[in-house]
């Protein structure tokens, strides 16, 4: 078969649009360019803005994950004032920040990744009619499940929140509503709700269960439910030797509340967990449609090449962690906060594992939920009085489901005169940096199964879902 | 056109019953505050009208829309009307990719020429000849242009599509604009929000494909029956308004009587839209009611009136409000005097604003 390249989009079950060129040698994939073909400028759409209106117009970057941008951006204002949330406040911002995360995780695995397991490509396989029934785009049960139990779940945001997506609630001082002992009860029929969903249908057994499997032995013995398919395809597949990542992961730890985080911050390597500084970090832009020089966020600036010179081929800029690439997700929480389960699949590193730590996180999200409803005292403070100051710099550093997402800002004479977001998508699917070191995804996809009859490759569309891109938060 | 089933077939072939149909078609009417001798009127149409199929496309936006749109309450949303208008094509939520879905769209553009909805999500960028916005290598205007040539009506969903919003915001970085500003021989009916409120989203589709016409849209093209009052006009925090009860810092013990927050910069005043009615995921809550100013999501340019949490200045119906509390106490005839005051003073003022904003543009 002779060499060929690929042009594999638009990738359709993926939050926003996304390009992906592959050269093709000997059947596998020999090369991959990650084209992020969105622009919006929110950037250069905040400058000159009061601060504040940061809080409403971030999270307009993703209506999937907006209250993710509005946790970073309450946090970097916070940080410009030098204050913090009030203690509870911080609470109720953390209970709706992870009801967000498990609601993205649950709309990744029913609508975005499974359905492509239903396709007729893989019509013979043993699971296959299990896979049509349960995950058919649009119409498999499991998807209707799935999609009643997620608008179910969202009533706490919109309880607590007035709205999702968009939610305002979330603010550098707290939370704008105060719950009552009447939510505190509305919340807990909700969550039950939900854990009744998570076992009935997508674990087959307590969620505590999943959440106490202890390495990669006691994953592959896990038959039950949703997740038990999945298992099971991808042992087929052999999906855990598939899309290998960087092998270094990073989390900005999830869930700031008044106990700490309930998922540590740092970084994962050959096994090893440590630190995190993010004074490390600085996004390139050789491979990027973007003019200037590499710098910290702080230092940043977006100034798109409307030219969009040769050489370059995205819009989306390259972070890097002290000049490597990183991957982010729940795979990342999941090694760094030291969960055995977590620790074994981020040594396996592929399709599978990316998958499988979601379903963990999803478990141990909810268990977390749960404590943080208990704890919720009615009559305490949410929102501490907080004024923005004059001039001031801060960075807000949160965990959005998809993984890793700074925002950095500086205030000069009580204007916005700097804002830079670093979004998880932006860490996984960046180009290539000054050195050509290809992005995590970019790198994943060497070495893919490609078909001599196959254009739209399904080795790739695996890879490129277990990502769980969003690719409008990727250049916002 | 005979090939085409009708909706009750597909219904039918979702597996959903008689009973849960008819349960739907009086849901439906309800809904859309039609009386129940619609009932059989709707459910006539849908057995008997091959079903309208609907292409949904996006530009630059942030799925916002469409993460409303399923999570909506409306009557069996869930199982009939994504199964009814069954997205013939949509960017998010469908099986194929790359080149197999291009041409599924193709297929039903062709298939169902002249007979389709296409469903805007998001707006098309012109600056750099397009470039900010490539979907299947091209320039998502161009795909737009073509979606919209054979389509029988247009629905700009959301405050992009229908205004810009925030990509469009100062200083408009890509020159992201709104549907109607580039397709402008079809009738377009928008459906402002950011995001609109599912229910208005599955109404405002049911309407459509029920009656197959537009529904009654206001002078800005907004349907009439979810977009004719303020938010303020149907809140429950108005008593405290009228009585001049604010909430003068966040979570203060004004804020947790649930006071009135048009001191915290509410939008509520001048936003047509039906929060303050049909509310939030499930009829759960709305922004107000979390304690947070409405920000005025639906109106055109909302992004650049200032800041968010700045109070609402130009706002002479304060006059009005206290004259009609006054005038309550007088004769019924005056009311009515007062009430058709009030209405023409706010249409003057909403022609005054246009006329600021497009003084600004120039």
């Amino acid at each position: 078969m002779s060499d060929r390249t690929l042009l594999v989009g638009p990738f359709n079950r993926v939050e926003g649009d996304l390009e992906i060129r592959l050269d093709v040698a000997d059947g596998r994939v020999s090369a991959a360019y990650a084209n992020s073909p969105l622009f919006r400028g929110f950037e250069r759409i905040l400058l000159g803005k009061q601060p504040q209106d940061a809080l409403t117009i971030t999270p307009r970057i993703c209506g999937i994950c907006s209250i993710s941008q509005s946790a970073a951006a309450a946090l970097a204002l916070a940080a410009c004032a030098g204050e913090q949330a009030a203690p509870e406040g911080a609470r109720i911002a953390a209970l709706l920040h992870g009801v967000e995360n498990l609601a993205d995780h649950l709309t990744h695995f029913y609508l975005f990744f499974m359905p492509d397991f239903a396709r007729p490509e893989y019509a013979g396989r043993a699971w296959h009619d299990r896979a049509v029934a349960r995950f058919t785009a649009l119409q498999g049960s499991g998807l209707r499940a799935a999609t009643e139990a997620r608008a179910g779940l969202f009533h706490i945001v919109g309880l607590l929140g007035g709205k999702w997506p968009h939610t305002l609630a979330i603010q550098p001082g707290g939370v704008t509503r105060a719950p009552t002992a009447r939510d505190k009860v509305r919340i807990g029929a909700d969550l039950r709700a939900f854990r009744r969903f998570l076992e009935a249908e997508l674990f087959g057994a307590p969620v505590e269960d999943f959440a106490a499997l202890d390495g990669a032995g006691a994953l592959d013995r896990w038959a039950g439910g949703d997740a038990g398919l999945f298992l099971s395809i991808a042992e087929d597949l052999d999906l855990a030797a598939l899309g290998p990542g960087p092998g270094r992961l990073m989390s900005f730890g999830a869930y700031p509340g008044p106990e700490g985080t309930v998922f540590a911050r740092g970084t994962w390597e050959a096994g090893r967990i440590g630190p995190l500084d993010p004074g490390d970090i600085a996004e390139d832009l050789s491979h990027a449609w973007m003019l200037g020089e590499a710098a910290h966020p702080e230092a940043g600036q977006t100034l798109p090449d409307a030219a969009m010179r040769a050489g370059a081929y995205s819009w989306c800029k390259a972070p890097r962690l002290a000049g490597r690439t990183m991957e982010t997700g729940a795979l990342a929480r999941q090694a760094v906060d030291g969960h055995p389960l977590g620790r074994a699949l981020a040594a396996e590193g592929g399709v599978r594992a990316r998958v499988a730590a979601r379903l963990l996180e999803i478990a141990r999200t909810q268990i977390a939920l749960e404590a943080m409803k208990a704890a919720i005292a009615p009559e305490a403070a949410f929102m501490r009085p907080l004024a923005l100051p004059r001039q001031g710099a801060g960075a807000g550093l949160v965990e959005a489901a998809r993984g890793a997402l700074g925002h950095w800002c500086r205030i000069e004479d009580g204007r916005l005169a700097s804002y830079q977001i670093v979004a998880p998508t932006t860490w996984n699917f960046s180009p290539r940096d000054a050195s050509g070191t290809p992005g995590p995804v970019e790198a994943a996809l060497v070495g893919a199964p490609v078909g001599p009859d196959e254009d739209t490759p399904l080795s790739v569309q695996h890879i490129v879902r277990s990502f769980d891109p969003c690719m409008v938060c990727t250049v916002h | 056109m005979s090939q085409i089933e009708t909706f009750y077939d597909v219904m039918r072939r979702q597996g959903i019953t008689r009973r849960s149909f008819m349960k739907y078609c009086a849901l439906t009417a309800a809904a859309l505050g039609l009386s129940p001798a619609f009932v059989p009127r709707i459910a006539h149409a849908m057995e008997t009208k091959p079903r309208t199929p609907v292409i949904w496309v996006h530009g630059l936006e942030c799925t916002c829309c469409s993460e409303s749109f399923i999570r909506s309450a409306h009557p069996l949303a869930k199982d009939v009307v994504l199964s009814m208008i069954s997205l013939d094509y949509d960017d998010t939520l469908m099986a194929a990719a790359g080149h197999a879905a291009e041409a599924a769209m193709r297929d039903t553009i062709e298939r169902y020429k002249g007979n389709y909805i296409l469903a805007v999500e998001g707006n098309p960028p012109l600056n750099e000849d397009g470039m900010f916005c490539i979907s299947g290598g091209k320039p998502f205007v161009e795909k737009l242009r073509y979606a919209a040539r054979d389509a029988k009506a247009i629905i700009s969903w959301g405050a992009c599509a229908s205004y810009g919003c925030v990509q469009a915001a100062k200083p408009n970085p890509t020159r992201a604009t709104p549907v109607h500003q580039v397709i402008t021989d079809k009738p377009i009916i928008k459906v402002p929000g950011c995001p609109p409120i599912a229910e208005v989203m599955t109404g405002v589709i049911t309407y459509m494909l029920t009656f197959d016409r537009l529904p009654t849209l206001d002078r800005q093209g907004r349907p009439a029956m979810f977009y004719s009052q303020r938010i303020h006009d149907k809140c429950y925090r108005r008593p405290h308004f009228d009585a001049g009860q604010f909430v003068e810092a966040w979570d203060d013990e004004n804020a947790r009587k649930g006071y009135c927050l048009y001191k915290m910069g509410c939008k509520g005043p001048t936003t047509y839209n039906a929060c303050s009615t049909v509310r939030w995921n499930d009829g759960v809550s709305f922004p107000i009611q979390s304690g947070h100013g409405c920000i005025g999501c639906s109106e055109d340019g909302f992004w650049d009136q200032g800041s968010f949490y700045d109070r609402v200045t130009d706002l002479t119906q304060f006059g009005v409000e206290a004259n009609a509390d006054k005038v309550g106490l007088a004769a019924a005839g005056v009311v009515g005097a007062g009430v058709a005051a009030h209405a023409a003073i706010s249409a003057l003022k909403a022609a005054q604003k246009k006329t600021q904003s497009s003084k600004e543009e120039a």
